[in-house]
């Protein structure tokens, strides 16, 4: 049994579950989810989707060298199985994780720390742009003052579908 | 290219799953650039036999776009084409492969050896010696 990765967001494809691709130089491309296979045929680069593993390493979002990533690895030789081993290994798997989690949150941590200060210049740059100024309103001049624009009607524009005025299709009576 | 840029400016791309399809599916970005750019390939690409199957015998055609023109004077426009040059352009960039995907995810190969020194933590070797 072995988890793959999906080829496109990275994540881990468990058996039973995502679908493959195999091209016809016989590469096996593995996807997670149907998203992730449509993106795939829509021919996305994964380094400019933003959703993804590859990008948010590429962009300096998580991290790239560090040694608790390294453990994990793809191994073709087979490791007869002993008893102590797995126990150990088990063991390490677990602390490994603790230390990975702690390392990714004081990583997390140092990037907000950045880009806090350059969300509070935006803000404070947002702030100026928008600030709405109050002016003191003008006394409100009577409703009387007020003349209403009489709206003219042209008494002769009359339309042509109205019977009468001798324009009509109608019959004259006599 | 005036007329083609008026056409499709708003993404009017129409009938998206039948280009998706299988049997349409061209060559990927990354056999393009790790195999076809490759002088000895290249050449051999863009002097092929005549095939009848192929448009204009299969004697017109563009590397970088893996596809085939029927006259020489179609190929000459589409290299001076923005299509031809955004390809060339996607072509600079490292091609994305699954070794990325499986690197992106944390998943390294064996045999290779880590960059860090904390190879001697590692605690399968260690722990055979203690057992036998």
């Amino acid at each position: 049994m072995r988890i793959e990765k999906c080829y496109f967001c990275s994540k881990s494809v468990y058996p039973g579950h995502g679908s493959a691709f195999v091209r016809n130089d016989a590469k096996v491309f593995r996807f997670c989810t149907s998203k992730c296979h449509k993106n795939f045929k829509m021919k996305r680069n994964p380094r400019k989707v933003r959703w993804t593993k590859a990008f948010r390493k590429a962009a300096g979002k998580e991290m790239t060298i560090d040694s608790t990533i390294e453990f994990e690895k793809r191994r073709n030789v087979p490791v007869r199985y002993d008893r102590e081993l797995v126990q150990t290994t088990v063991k390490a798997m677990k602390r490994i994780a603790e230390i990975k989690q702690r390392r990714e949150h004081a990583f997390w941590k140092n990037r907000m720390a950045a880009s806090r200060e350059k969300l509070r210049a935006h803000r404070k740059k947002t702030v100026e742009k928008t600030t709405v100024r109050l002016v003191e309103p003008m006394a409100v001049e009577s409703m009387e003052e007020r003349v209403r624009e009489k709206i003219k009607v042209h008494a002769k524009s009359r339309s042509a579908l109205i019977p009468g005025e001798g324009r009509s299709m109608g019959m004259d009576i006599d | 290219m005036g007329r083609l840029r008026r056409s499709r400016a708003h993404h009017a791309r129409r009938d998206v799953h039948r280009a998706a399809r299988t049997r349409v599916r061209g060559r990927d970005l990354d056999q393009i650039q790790l195999i076809d750019l490759d002088p000895k390939n290249r050449a051999a690409l863009e002097a092929q036999p005549l095939d009848y199957e192929r448009p204009g015998l299969g004697q017109h055609y563009c590397v970088e776009c893996a596809k085939y023109y029927e006259t020489d004077a179609a190929l000459q426009s589409h290299w001076k084409s923005k299509v031809h040059k955004r390809r060339c352009k996607a072509l600079k960039e490292p091609a994305y492969t699954i070794e990325d995907a499986e690197r992106a995810a944390g998943l390294g190969k064996e045999g290779k050896r880590p960059a860090s020194t904390l190879i001697s933590a590692e605690p399968m070797p260690i722990d055979e010696n203690v057992v036998t």
